[in-house]
């Protein structure tokens, strides 16, 4: 399995197909920015996300959206906070501020975000 | 938003080519002389679609935020057609719609052409944000208002306001934005805000504004900043990590050629055949030379601006198109409520004192659009001394008789845009760059109980008491 930073390192695409989003690393998701909403319930329960951990990767459901390459549109990106597993979630260097940006044949650019980008955690 | 990106522009168009038409061939193609033409009045009962559609913006997205934000831009269509329907049909008047169509085609012309030609510029400030920085920032965002407008400056500046405070962002930072930027700092020129702009074009001089508001607009801002100080004063978040960076002090600024396109919008403002003669009117189209020099610079400004910079402001024309749909419903079904307004301040006007205009200016500008509030309560308080609105010479000849009624009703129409997220079109706009920024905004009624009542409201009060 793969790190968040091996993965930005080797700038390696995640996939998403429909409102499925498939990223190349295990981790625990604290807050996600699609357009302007703002999801922090990750329960399994949760209205609008669900997520799934498998070896190796993780998907994410967003039940509201049916296709997320009509919805994030060029030039935006959602938005996510994650920490790797195993990493210490009260520790908060280890809060991982990401980009993902759908692009052609289902791939998904991974972006850690710089300062250009506006997103508080 | 949940809505498809490919959602029916096409029924915008409709209506446009139903009003156009309609008025091109309406029977009663005489009434279609003015402002104050008489018009049959509507029932009070079409007050109701506009009284539906605040009710749905303000409890929408607590309630069943799901289902608004997938439907907001149909019912809001809707419910603008009933009232369309209903001044085609029933009162066979098809004048009153395409006036407002026509001003909401210009609203939307300004508004997404600063917000495209602003979304192509990147300012970076790498400065500590103190209390006093923020209010040094505010206060420029405050002035610069009256020069780029208040639309132009809150997308120019909402980025870096956001930016320069991230690490201790709180909401208050941006109602306090939307309360200086977007509304009260425009309050000094007619570039401002609309309804100074309209009422620059009735024959108000460009300077009456500036000559006759700075002494309330410098106390209010101060008023307001000085809220704001206190209230960031006691904000300590993220002080450990703030103390620790390095900053340099510098300001970077990117997209400078999309300056050119602003001026071009701020130019194209004064190409109108009231401003100058020579501009040709394409009336009955809904449309003028300025809105399609406006409309234009979207094009050219989003196609010339550099791929990395509109990466990093994460354009997206979300933001102008909930504007567009939401404020199609609110100015298409606020007509009834405008005319009952106006037809009654007409025939009252001698009961209407200076705070009654304030008042009523202020309280309408905050859930209508206050531009046409402007317009009706100028017309009321020209009907006093039996002088016409349309006539710039006896808009003059108001201002010489006694100009307290109109500094009344320019000054609420703006200041009072800032009591609620739609009482001016910025606001909005500013709330959906910050909550895609990750800030978790209040709702309509929070910002209103926990914000505007208790900060905006006693400042006006004392403005009210020593001004008017």
């Amino acid at each position: 399995m793969s790190t968040i930073s091996e993965i930005l390192k080797k700038k390696k695409n995640g996939l998403y197909y429909y409102n499925r989003v498939i990223l190349p690393f295990n981790g625990c998701l604290l807050k996600i920015i699609i357009e302007d909403n703002i999801l922090t319930d990750f329960s399994p329960t949760s209205k609008h996300i669900y997520v799934k951990e498998e070896d190796g990767f993780m998907s994410i459901y967003f039940k509201e959206y049916k296709h997320l390459e009509e919805e994030v549109s060029k030039y935006e990106a959602i938005k996510i906070v994650i920490v790797e597993k195993d990493k210490d979630i009260f520790d908060l260097k280890n809060h991982r501020k990401l980009a993902l940006y759908p692009g052609e044949n289902h791939e998904l650019k991974i972006e850690a975000t710089d300062d250009d980008i506006l997103f508080i955690e | 938003m949940f809505v498809s990106k490919n959602f029916h522009f096409l029924t915008l168009i409709l209506i446009l080519i139903l009003v156009s038409t309609m008025n091109m061939f309406g029977a009663d193609s005489s009434t279609v002389l003015s402002e104050t033409a008489q018009v049959v009045e509507p029932s009070i009962f079409m007050i109701l679609p506009f009284l539906i559609l605040l009710m749905l913006i303000a409890t929408g997205p607590i309630f069943y935020k799901h289902f608004w934000e997938r439907h907001y831009p149909k019912i809001s269509i809707l419910l603008g057609l009933i009232t369309v329907v209903y001044y085609l049909y029933v009162l066979k008047d098809s004048y009153s719609i395409l006036h407002i169509f026509t001003e909401y085609v210009s609203f939307i012309a300004l508004l997404s052409s600063l917000f495209v030609a602003s979304g192509g510029i990147l300012i970076k400030v790498n400065r500590k944000a103190t209390p006093f920085v923020n209010v040094l920032f505010l206060l420029f965002g405050g002035v610069i208002a009256n020069v780029i407008g208040t639309t132009g400056a809150s997308m120019l500046l909402i980025r870096p306001f956001i930016k320069m405070n991230k690490d201790r962002i709180k909401p208050y930072h941006i109602i306090f934005f939307i309360f200086i930027v977007s509304n009260v700092g425009g309050a000094l020129t007619p570039i401002g805000d609309p309804p100074l702009f309209i009422g620059f074009l009735r024959g108000v001089p460009f300077f009456w504004v500036f000559v006759n508001v700075w002494h309330i607009w410098i106390p209010t801002i101060l008023a307001i900043i000085l809220a704001f100080y206190f209230v960031d004063k006691r904000n300590k978040t993220g002080q450990d990590k703030i103390t620790k960076i390095d900053y340099s002090g510098t300001i970077e600024f990117r997209g400078g050629k999309n300056l050119i396109y602003l001026a071009g919008i701020i130019l194209a403002v004064f190409i109108d055949p009231n401003v100058m003669s020579w501009v040709p009117s394409l009336s009955p189209l809904p449309i003028g030379i300025r809105e399609i020099i406006m409309f234009g610079i979207v094009y050219l400004s989003y196609k010339n601006a550099h791929p990395d910079i509109l990466k990093a402001n994460e354009f997206d024309f979300e933001p102008i198109k909930e504007v567009a749909y939401l404020f199609i419903g609110i100015f298409l079904t606020m007509v009834p409520a405008l005319q009952l307004i106006s037809n009654f301040a007409k025939s009252n006007h001698d009961l209407l004192d200076t705070t009654t205009f304030y008042w009523a200016t202020g309280i309408l500008s905050a859930v209508l659009d206050n531009t046409p509030t402007y317009l009706n309560f100028l017309s009321a308080a020209m009907g006093k001394f039996y002088l016409d609105v349309n006539v710039q010479s006896q808009v003059l000849e108001f201002i010489s008789k006694d100009d307290v009624f109109l500094r009344a009703i320019s000054v609420s129409a703006v200041f009072f845009g800032a009591m609620t997220y739609i009482g001016n079109g910025p606001n909005f706009m500013v709330k959906s760059i910050s909550e895609r920024a990750g800030i978790q905004m209040p709702s309509f009624f929070a910002y209103l109980v926990k914000y505007a009542i208790p900060i905006l409201l006693p400042i006006y009060v004392i403005v009210w008491l020593i001004f008017f």
